[in-house]
């Protein structure tokens, strides 16, 4: 169960339109690294996660990565607000408004549309703790490449409230990875899937 | 900065405190210290919550008041109008608020 609330977890407020910086955020909507794999990834994990901290760690975080899909969306309205026709022609947005006009549609920056392929869901604790970690550096890294290449404050404000979320996930997953190896065998923590041979979790 | 803007900065803070925390005591949950600072964060939150829903909209299910939300009367033909106050205000990502 899920309820919504009516406020961002980071203020949006952008004053200048620019479809081609929108063009390169909608990577984190609906991209490889994006906010919406990001959700979905935690989300579908934790079902047969065989430590209850963990599961509950995965639904928090999850729900936070939909806070984030909220602010990457809210980012992107803004920058394609009443734009005119020769705006929309922008080299980057161009195609992408012959599709979707200036309605959110998740996609990667280089056109690939969002695909459950994006992420994983393995069933093995382990597999799946350390594809978190590296889906948080990954998210983190094109923060920073977005960052790096674009200048507008109102825009890199957000960006980087989201680049530190990410290594603040980061953390928290490494803490979850050693909760569940505390309770496998210290000398082979891969002799068994904790999730499919639930009796051999202590 | 207005009123509402002010209020909704405070909420804003507060709301990303305990965020913050949760993620923390799901791996912490013993840590004492952690644990003070969010139920005062959390009870700090339901009073601006609440302040904001009274003047302006409610931001929140639990904050839905049809006959005391919307005091300022920003919303209706006068102030204190029963009806209902979810749909009131601004949309989260319109900005400029």
């Amino acid at each position: 169960m899920w309820t919504y609330e009516k406020r961002l977890q980071y203020p949006v407020n952008i004053k200048n339109a620019c479809p081609k910086t929108a063009s390169l955020i909608i990577s984190q909507f609906g991209g490889p690294d994006g906010e919406m794999a990001a959700s979905m990834r935690y989300l579908s994990q934790r079902y047969t996660m065989p430590c209850r901290e963990v599961g509950g760690l995965l639904t928090d975080i999850g729900t936070e990565e939909l806070a984030h899909l909220e602010l990457i969306c809210s980012i992107i309205f803004q920058l394609t607000k009443n734009l005119t026709p020769e705006q929309a022609k922008t080299a980057g947005f161009d195609a992408y408004y012959v599709d979707h006009t200036t309605g959110l549609w998740p996609t990667a920056a280089a056109g690939v549309p969002f695909n459950a392929c994006e992420f994983q869901s393995k069933g093995d604790a382990i597999t799946d703790l350390y594809e978190d970690l590296a889906a948080e550096q990954k998210a983190r890294t094109t923060y920073d490449n977005l960052i790096r290449v674009i200048p507008d404050p109102d825009v890199r404000e957000p960006l980087q409230f989201l680049r530190a979320r990410e290594v603040v996930h980061f953390q928290r997953f490494g803490e979850a990875l050693e909760k569940v190896k505390e309770s496998l065998d210290a000398k082979n923590f891969y002799y068994f899937n904790p999730e499919f041979d639930k009796k051999f979790v202590t | 900065m207005s009123d509402r803007q002010q209020l909704m900065k405070q909420i804003t803070e507060i709301s990303f405190v305990i965020d913050d925390l949760v993620l923390y005591l799901d791996t912490h949950p013993l840590d004492t210290d952690a644990l003070d600072q969010v139920t005062q964060a959390m009870a700090q939150r339901k009073e601006l919550l609440g302040a904001y829903a009274k003047d302006f909209e409610p931001l929140t299910r639990c904050c839905i008041r049809p006959d005391t939300n919307n005091a300022s009367g920003q919303h209706t033909k006068y102030a204190g109008q029963k009806h209902w106050t979810w749909t009131d205000g601004p949309l989260p990502w319109e900005g400029g608020m």
